[in-house]
């Protein structure tokens, strides 16, 4: 499976310090309107309840390949979002049911704040529901 | 601005062990106190003590321990009552405010609530002071009334009046609000209610713990708080009610503690307060509530008010400095609860990089989403100050602010 992009976040913090790594996370937050997301996405329906910032993830399918795109009104859970959901796009069904939370524990997230790394947890899980995997 | 000599911040946090330790390797900054403070030792100590030396069921036992947990329970009732003015007779234990105004709204609700009354709240209400009284409509068809507030985050009293019809059976409000810190006219409240002869109940989970509360001066009906809040434990909570008016209701939950007879054909209950503390209560945590209360008092309500007001004149002197800050509740009457945004940055993100200096902030709608959309925001960051708060504190949330808005560009 590829999971290149996840493979180079994970080595990317792990040569960090903490604070590093969070300026590292505002830095994607910031750079993560790359690729825009459509504005007209951000509806309710793809809101991810249970956060202090809103999240929007959106989720397609292509060639039996699953692909997300994240958006957050906060930058630092924009930065956050968008490595999870590069982290984890392109997969099969298989492999996405396959990621667990100790592929977010892996990210060193932990020290940053344990609420983010609460947060990443929700977003797999619900990235998952939303794949229906 | 020149400090309050005789208050001796330094001494007081020597006595709360968790001031002393580090976050992310910073000194802790704690400016969450309006969402639960922190305990001093004496409570600690208080607890601990209970369970190692004194502990047994209360109210039940004939045997020795059972008698001396019973007198340190019911003595703990009798320091709440007199902080706030009343008679052990209507000091009712609950597991917190949020329980409190549950058992008002069933048991009032029961007994004087049919459908088409009128319940009066407020756009300025703490979730736990609207949910109960919507579930009131969905059950008993009632109806709930919100009084408006204005820019500043004031009550908008002419409103209030408006609303007091005569279907009005019930005005619940703030004392304080926990997003803005307005501390409402409750005298003006109550008259202007019971000229009407309508009760008035307060959510005091912010008003207990910056200022003095005398519930007999005011003449209010019901009188709800949290310990957590007061420098004790959670998991005890306060509601107050006059002696009248909580006889005349019905029991909250049923079980053992709370009749006075027990037979196949039916039970009688025991008066207020017993009537509706039904089952073992929390013991050790209103042992604590008893012993923060003794603390405060020590200390002294209006000099813990004075010392907060100096901080939050000086945290608002200095945020609004800031380009770009917007302080959300600038009520003329306002204690030490301080929300605010910065234009273009997220809540969030300020309160992370606050976070990550150590400062403790909250940040959200703080359980009032209604009145967040009120004042026209989505989320706030919420600073709290509480007794042990200093003048170098603030300074390190207006130093977090600024890193804040350099890192995001604002
Ligand atoms: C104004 C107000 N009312 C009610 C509550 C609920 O209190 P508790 O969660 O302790 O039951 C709070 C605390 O968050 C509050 O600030």
């Amino acid at each position: 499976m590829s999971m290149e992009l996840y493979q180079e976040y994970a080595d990317a913090l792990d040569m960090l310090d903490d604070d590093m790594r969070f300026e590292y996370i505002i830095d994607l937050g910031k750079t993560a309107n790359e690729v825009p997301f459509p504005e007209d996405f951000m509806r309710d329906e793809n809101l991810m309840h249970g956060c202090m910032s809103r999240v929007w993830i959106i989720h397609t399918v292509n060639d039996g390949k699953h692909n997300f795109i994240g958006e957050s009104d906060a930058v630092i859970v924009k930065g956050l979002v968008s490595m999870m959901t590069k982290s984890f796009s392109g997969l099969t069904s298989e492999e996405l049911a396959g990621i667990t939370l100790d592929h977010v524990r892996k990210l060193n997230l932990g020290a940053l704040t344990t609420q983010r790394q609460v947060g990443m947890m929700a977003m797999l899980k619900h990235m998952q529901k939303l794949a229906a995997v | 601005m020149t400090s309050n000599l005789a208050y001796d911040v330094q001494k007081i946090r020597a006595d709360f062990p968790i001031l002393s330790r580090e976050v992310y390797g910073k000194p802790l900054v704690f400016l969450d106190s309006a969402a639960s403070a922190q305990k001093p030792r004496q409570v600690i100590s208080a607890m601990v003590d209970v369970m190692e030396n004194d502990y047994a069921n209360v109210h039940r036992g004939a045997h020795y321990l059972s008698q001396v947990a019973t007198d340190h329970f019911e003595s703990a009732r009798e320091k709440v009552a007199r902080f706030i003015n009343a008679t052990e007779d209507e000091v009712i234990f609950t597991r917190g405010g949020t329980e409190s105004m549950n058992l008002v709204a069933s048991c009032f609700g029961q007994a004087h609530l049919k459908g088409g009354d009128q319940v009066v709240t407020s756009v300025m209400e703490h979730h736990a002071n609207i949910v109960p009284w919507q579930m009131l409509e969905g059950s008993k068809g009632i109806e709930v009334l919100f009084v408006p507030v204005d820019e500043r985050g004031v009550l908008d009293m002419a409103a209030f009046e408006a609303l007091l019809g005569p279907k009005v059976k019930l005005v619940s409000l703030a004392h304080v609000s926990n997003v803005l810190g307005t501390v409402n006219p409750v005298e003006d409240i109550i008259a202007l209610a019971h000229s009407k002869g309508i009760p008035v109940m307060l959510d005091g989970c912010q008003g207990i713990t910056h200022g003095s509360v005398d519930v007999k001066a005011l003449d209010v009906d019901f009188y709800v708080f949290s310990g957590h809040k007061l420098y004790g434990p959670s998991g005890i909570g306060v509601l107050y009610g006059k002696k009248g008016l909580l006889n005349s209701m019905p029991p909250y939950q049923g079980g053992g503690d709370m009749i006075e007879t027990v037979t196949l054909e039916g039970t009688t209950f025991k008066e207020a307060p017993h009537r509706f503390e039904a089952g073992t209560p929390a013991i050790v945590e209103a042992i604590g509530l008893g012993a923060a209360i003794d603390y405060v008092s020590e200390v002294g309500m209006d000099a813990i008010a004075a010392h907060e007001t100096l901080l939050l004149e000086q945290a608002m002197a200095k945020l609004s400095a800031i380009e770009g800050m917007q302080l959300i509740g600038t009520a003329p009457n306002k204690v030490s609860v301080l929300s605010f945004n910065v234009e273009g940055i997220h809540p969030l993100d300020i309160a992370t990089v606050l976070d990550r200096q150590g400062v403790a902030v909250r940040v959200g709608q703080h359980c009032a989403e209604p009145l967040i959309k009120a004042m026209g925001y989505e989320a706030t960051v919420r600073a709290s100050f509480g007794m042990y708060n200093t003048l170098e504190e603030v300074d390190k949330l207006v130093a977090g602010v600024e890193k804040a808005k350099k890192m995001f560009g604002a």
